[in-house]
């Protein structure tokens, strides 16, 4: 594979070339690279501490590499601070929402802020009730939402953004099967769009089941990376029990 | 994009609960304190005014006397109130609002409200200057220590900066829609106060809604001053608790510990007799002369006399030697109280620049002298009303010596004047500094204030760009 280009012949959405991070002297993230094109979806699996959310971090811009680049549409994100965020969405493992607005006026501030200010009510509405939202909760505050409605609302941000790639930290974190399943499906429909996911993880089934790729991480090292096509849930589950032991 | 910002932190503010009952609250007490006030103010002009024509009347109608004695029975003066002083009534609780003109004395004011009440009553009396320099500003606090630490420990700064948004426009957006929200609690407020300016009794100075409108202005930079502080803190401090802390304190050294310290250093650096002292100085002075200002010499002032008008004996003068001697008895003590209060006025004025440079640490402090000035109850103009009534004192018993060394003679004592010459002396018509002076004496505050806005902003700005995540 050439670099800056990945396996489906895109230029890469989203890419890691070294990239690396240090706190003090702890090393979080070491000489990752990755490619992630147009309609791939990169599951990050690993324990916690392993580097997935500094990953997720160096993408957004949070932090500062301590080496190497992270590149979105092929602009570097130390450089292109907002150029790359205009490309990017991002849902964290938990949503976090105004309580005092509804869940359209969350999604109308996210949007307006993420540079999508002239989507119709209407048009949001039907982006909320798309990201699985009924339809009569729309108007209603979130202090009344569980945390599978904000959830969604949180996706619906993401599809109202149009971003060219997704970044989810722990997505399914505390959902419960039906509400996780409703959301593979949606970044099953965003891919076939050709937006490129990045998704970390510890959910083996939901990366073999929503994953086109599979990276298994390590003390901030990418120890190994697989195609979900070539392999099965348990030789997943196996491969990466494997890269725990020590 | 900042609109959207700016709508939503609106919203957001105007929709918690929190916020409507602490404004509720806010916005009670300062249109109480407003109208009362105002009501207050209006009932002492009422007062003053009735007071000044009774004294004038008894001026007027003392009857035929000695005019000397005209001048021991004096006359009393009133300290008029300016228009806005119903926002801050600033020292005239305790510097006293009259003074009892007489021959031969320069005395105190009298009619001080803080003496006559009790302890209870002086720590609850209210004013509108006291809601908006300490009760606005915690407001503001409360508004705004989560405005950034907040939204990082729920998580949302993480979503909100993930979208592309700028984090100075974030906090601008954020600082703008919080003010928004404060405008519902103060816009109406100041309505109030303008048309309660609008029906006052206008008062001894010109352009009392200029005033208001200059006093709104300050107010508007002490309380941007503490939005942008309380948003550093907020961008700064890793949890919401602990930026509410850091404020609190901040609320509490710059409304409580700064003032006191203010007193103490200002009286430290610049101490002021005791009353008693004072007085036992004054007397000193007056029976002995001090530092080249000497009694006058009786014997030389008649000798003087004697040969100015080559005669032999004080009964064959023209004019009446008693009252060339109480005239030059009343330019020598004149002399000594120039000499003692004009010390005193001037330690004062040096304690309020103490004052003013303590403000570097609290702007309270700036925004308080200001607010006083413009109110036309701060220390400087008891002291330009006082310097017109002494000099208003010092012309009616010139007067009344003059006549008395004129139209009577030496051993005379049976002269008696009337009306006619009670008239001569023209009611006390005193016009108050204009707003550029009382501007021009506040300089230091205006600076420190500006200062302040400035370094809280560049602080603000400087904080928020490091904000972290979380």
């Amino acid at each position: 594979m050439q670099n800056g280009e990945s396996r489906a012949g895109h230029a890469p959405l989203l890419e890691a070339r070294g990239l690396s991070k240090n706190y003090g002297d702890t090393r979080a993230l070491d000489g990752l690279d990755l490619t992630i094109a147009p309609g791939e979806v990169y599951c990050l699996l690993g324990p916690n501490g392993a580097g997935k959310t500094t990953t997720i971090n160096l993408f957004l811009g949070f932090v500062a590499p301590s080496g190497g680049q992270a590149l979105v549409s092929g602009l570097d994100v130390a450089t292109h601070d907002r150029e790359t965020k205009q490309r990017l969405a991002y849902i964290p493992e938990q949503v976090m929402l105004y309580r005092n607005l509804s869940g359209l006026e969350n999604l109308e501030y996210f949007a307006a802020l993420g540079g999508r200010g002239s989507l119709g009510r209407e048009r949001l509405t039907e982006i909320l009730v798309e990201a699985g939202l009924e339809r009569d909760a729309v108007d209603r505050r979130v202090s009344e939402y569980s945390k599978g409605m904000r959830q969604k609302v949180g996706i619906a941000i993401a599809i109202a953004k149009e971003a060219d790639a997704l970044l989810l930290d722990e997505p399914t974190s505390g959902l419960d099967p039906k509400a996780s399943n409703e959301f593979s499906a949606l970044v099953e429909r965003l891919r076939g769009r050709g937006v490129g996911v990045l998704m970390a993880t510890h959910d083996l089934f939901r990366a073999k089941d929503t994953g086109t790729r599979v990276g298994i991480m390590r003390y901030g090292r990418l120890v190994t990376e697989l195609s979900t096509d070539e392999i099965g849930h348990a030789d997943l589950e196996r491969i990466y029990l494997e890269h725990m032991h020590d | 994009m900042i609109r959207h910002i700016i709508r939503k932190e609106f919203t957001d503010v105007v929709r918690d609960g929190r916020f409507r009952w602490c404004s509720i609250l806010v916005g009670s007490l300062l249109l109480v304190s407003l109208g009362h006030g105002w009501v207050e103010s209006q009932r002492v002009q009422r007062e003053r005014q009735a007071a000044q024509a009774t004294a004038r009347e008894h001026w007027e109608g003392q009857g035929e006397k000695n005019p000397h004695s005209a001048a021991h029975y004096g006359i009393y003066a009133f300290k008029p109130r300016l228009a806005l002083s119903f926002v801050d009534d600033g020292v005239d609780p305790y510097a006293g609002t009259s003074v009892w003109l007489e021959a031969h004395r320069q005395n105190d004011f009298m009619l001080r409200p803080a003496q006559d009440a009790s302890a209870a009553q002086r720590i609850g009396a209210l004013t509108a200057a006291q809601v908006l320099q300490h009760l606005v500003p915690l407001l503001i606090i409360l508004l705004t220590f989560g405005a950034l630490a907040g939204e990082r420990e729920r998580g949302t700064l993480r979503q909100l900066l993930a979208t592309g948004v700028g984090r100075r426009e974030l906090a601008t957006g954020k600082a703008l829609g919080l003010s928004g929200a404060l405008a519902l609690l103060l816009v109406p407020a100041a309505a109030v106060g303008a048309a309660a300016l609008v029906v006052a009794t206008p008062g001894p100075a010109a352009s009392p809604l200029a005033r208001g409108a200059v006093l709104a202005g300050i107010y508007l930079v002490y309380f941007g001053a503490f939005l942008a502080l309380s948003l550093a803190v907020s961008a700064w401090a890793r949890s919401a608790r602990t930026a509410l802390v850091v404020l609190l304190a901040v609320w509490v050294v710059n409304g409580f510990v700064a003032p006191r310290v203010a007193v103490d250093l200002s009286k430290w650096l610049h101490p002021t007799p005791s009353a008693l002292q004072f007085a036992r100085t004054m007397e000193q002075d007056l029976g002995s002369g001090v530092d080249g200002i000497a009694p006058p010499d009786r014997a030389a002032i008649t000798q003087a006399l004697l040969e100015e008008h080559g005669v032999d004996s004080v009964q064959a003068l023209p004019v009446n030697e008693t009252g060339i001697y109480l005239q030059e008895s009343e330019e020598f003590s004149n002399q000594i109280f120039d000499r003692n209060y004009g010390a005193l006025w001037d330690t004062f004025e040096r304690q309020t620049v103490v004052h003013e440079a303590v403000a570097a640490a609290a702007p309270l402090l700036a925004v308080r002298a200001l607010s006083m000035g413009l109110a036309g109850t701060d220390v400087e103009q008891h002291r330009h009303f006082a310097t017109a009534a002494e000099t208003y004192r010092r012309e009616m018993v010139l007067l009344m010596n003059n006549d008395m060394a004129m139209n009577s003679r030496s051993g005379d004592f049976t002269y008696a004047a009337g009306r006619e010459l009670w008239e001569e002396v023209p009611p006390l018509d005193y016009a108050a500094p204009g707003m550029g002076w009382v501007l021009g004496n506040r300089v230091l505050s205006l600076i420190v204030l500006a200062a302040w806005l400035g370094g809280a902003i560049l602080v603000a700005r400087a904080r928020v760009q490091r904000a972290e995540v979380g």
